[in-house]
């Protein structure tokens, strides 16, 4: 069972600022637990297997440059910085 | 009066025999829109130059100019593809304002080819969602019942498709987001081979499955939209060099002698009548044209919805942590602001689906549940992968009804995810294994569209459209209503 603590906890891991945690319970909770169906699935033993791309197939590790300059898109910057909030 | 129904490469054949100028074709797709798509919300902008652009093809033409492939064809884009210059907003009030500084590679080979971009089209946020309710910009309607969900993620694509607001349409399928539109909404929707396109400029969801996939009114016209858009982009290292395959060369080879497995999973309890019987209609009609059929079982598909969402959310919740307000968003000044509280401010603008699976994102990969669900989902990933590739040791091709059920009502699921989980039960496995899958129009029920899903192999597109090609002929089916 998730609970709303961790609604809150994961949320704010996540930076998401809601308003009703008790409303995501129900539906999140629904969703996780529907998940459980992973435990009888048998997989315990299996090994993760993901595509492999050899190194030789990739492209050059060389800087191409960008024909515009993204940073004057956005209203806070600074030289060549983007502005942000104080750290607390 | 242009008939604007006509098929992509019937639009390519008379505009080279001049029986139709690009800029009348184009002109009457705006006022088609203009007609219908106040009822069906199909769009989220059309372009304003579009004439003028068609206009200056058909110039080309008449002056000899080399002319793309396209000549002029109006085509809709999915609105989570970048066109320079234009707003790409993911239908999200997140990128509400964001113009694309570049174009997608799909974008540059389609201009290379004289497309003209219609319009952009409606879609779940982010693409997380199968009914394009989840739009930040309010729902699109099926255009066959306008009670009716068409579909989604890329619902604005197979809306605009069938309802003649566009010849074709390019949308995304992560977990089936083009096949279960087009089922819906009676259309070809097809999601080649993982890396037969690029994704470069298509904004990230669950980049480890997705894929972008053209919607169109036939498989040739399919064929002839992944000719232009696949190969090889060194802006995604995951592209596969097709050796320059011609998709639309020997189409109609037919699939005489072809053996193709029956997914016990995919028509299990739960799946419509009507859906049922017309899957086993199109096994007959294709044991009819010398196919072999016989039923196969792949255990994982029970597991292969929650394993897709575990995944998806993982992947969604890194994804969407560049939307932090500084690079992307609101862009609203920064003093009087906390890091922390400025970001988690401006993230408080996604949609309830996104949010939802933004807290799954973090909940399921995190120190304590990985085990449990992450590295569970991808255990089920890898088994479900293994097998699918001895299915194809026995089988040319696969065979399940793309969707289980019949389009339903607007706001009917919408409060029960666990219920919308279930509807992607026969698409997700394609995603999840990279095969290639394609959804064909076979059956009307109740006045509602049912599609028919092959798979084939990996890299075994060509032999997956001749199949689909040779399923659409064995029926004809009946206009759509509006």
């Amino acid at each position: 069972m998730v609970t709303e603590e961790e609604i809150e906890r994961v949320s704010k891991l996540m930076k998401i600022d809601v308003d009703d945690h008790k409303e995501y319970v129900d539906k999140v909770h629904a969703m996780i637990d529907y998940f459980d169906i992973l435990d009888s699935a048998g997989v315990e033993s299996e090994e993760i297997s993901m595509p492999e791309i050899p190194i030789s197939q990739l492209r050059e590790d060389k800087h191409v440059p960008f024909d515009q300059k993204l940073i004057e898109k956005l209203n806070n910057y600074k030289g060549s910085y983007v502005r942000a909030p104080k750290m607390s | 009066m242009t008939n604007l129904k006509i098929s992509a490469l019937d639009y390519v054949e008379q505009i080279q025999n001049g029986n139709i100028s690009a800029e009348d074709f184009v002109s009457e797709t705006v006022d088609r829109i203009k007609k219908v798509d106040d009822t069906l919300h199909a769009f989220l902008s059309v372009n304003d130059d579009v004439i003028e652009q068609a206009r200056a093809i058909d110039k080309k033409i008449k002056s000899g100019d080399k002319v793309g492939a396209c000549y002029g064809m109006p085509i809709s884009i999915k609105d989570n593809m970048c066109i320079k210059g234009s707003k790409t907003t993911c239908a999200s009030k997140m990128l509400e304002n964001f113009v694309a500084p570049y174009d997608a590679t799909v974008i540059t080979k389609l201009k290379q080819q004289d497309a003209v971009f219609i319009g952009k089209v409606n879609m779940d946020e982010f693409a997380m969602g199968l009914t394009t309710e989840f739009s930040a910009y309010g729902p699109s309607k099926n255009p066959w019942n306008t009670d009716c969900i068409p579909g989604g993620s890329s619902g604005g694509s197979a809306v605009s498709v069938s309802a003649f607001e566009c010849v074709t349409s390019l949308g995304s399928d992560t977990g089936g987001s083009v096949r279960n539109p087009a089922s819906f909404c009676g259309v070809v929707g097809y999601k080649p081979t993982y890396g037969l396109i690029s994704r470069y400029g298509l904004i990230s969801y669950a980049n480890s499955i997705e894929q972008i996939g053209p919607l169109t009114r036939t498989v040739k016209d399919s064929a002839f939209m992944l000719n232009m858009i696949c190969g090889l982009d060194s802006n995604d290292n995951t592209t596969v060099d097709n050796n320059s395959e011609d998709y639309l060369s020997g189409i109609d080879s037919g699939i005489e002698g072809k053996k193709i497995g029956i997914i016990k999973e995919m028509i299990a309890d739960g799946t419509d009548p009507a859906v049922l019987s017309s899957t086993k209609d199109a096994i007959s009609k294709l044991e009819s044209l010398g196919a072999i059929c016989e039923e196969i079982s792949i255990d994982m598909v029970k597991y292969s919805v929650a394993a897709y969402y575990t995944i998806t959310a993982t992947e969604a919740g890194s994804n969407l942590a560049r939307y932090d307000n500084l690079r992307y968003g609101y862009d609203f000044p920064v003093e009087g602001y906390e890091f922390n509280s400025y970001i988690a401010k401006a993230r408080k603008n996604f949609g309830p689906e996104v949010t939802r699976r933004m807290i799954i994102g973090g909940f399921v990969p995190s120190a304590g549940h990985a085990g449990k669900y992450f590295l569970k989902a991808m255990k089920v990933k890898s088994k479900l992968t293994k097998e699918v590739n001895e299915a194809f040791k026995k089988f040319d091709l696969l065979i399940a009804p793309t969707v289980p059920i019949l389009p339903f009502k607007l706001g009917e699921k919408i409060d029960d995810p666990v219920s919308l989980f279930l509807v992607d039960i026969n698409t997700v496995t394609a995603n999840l294994t990279g095969k290639p899958a394609i959804s064909v129009p076979f059956a009307i029920s109740n006045g509602l569209p049912i599609g028919m899903q092959l798979f084939a192999n990996s890299m075994n597109d060509k032999l997956l459209l001749q199949a689909a090609h040779a399923l659409e002929n064995t029926v004809k089916l009946p206009e759509v209503p509006i």
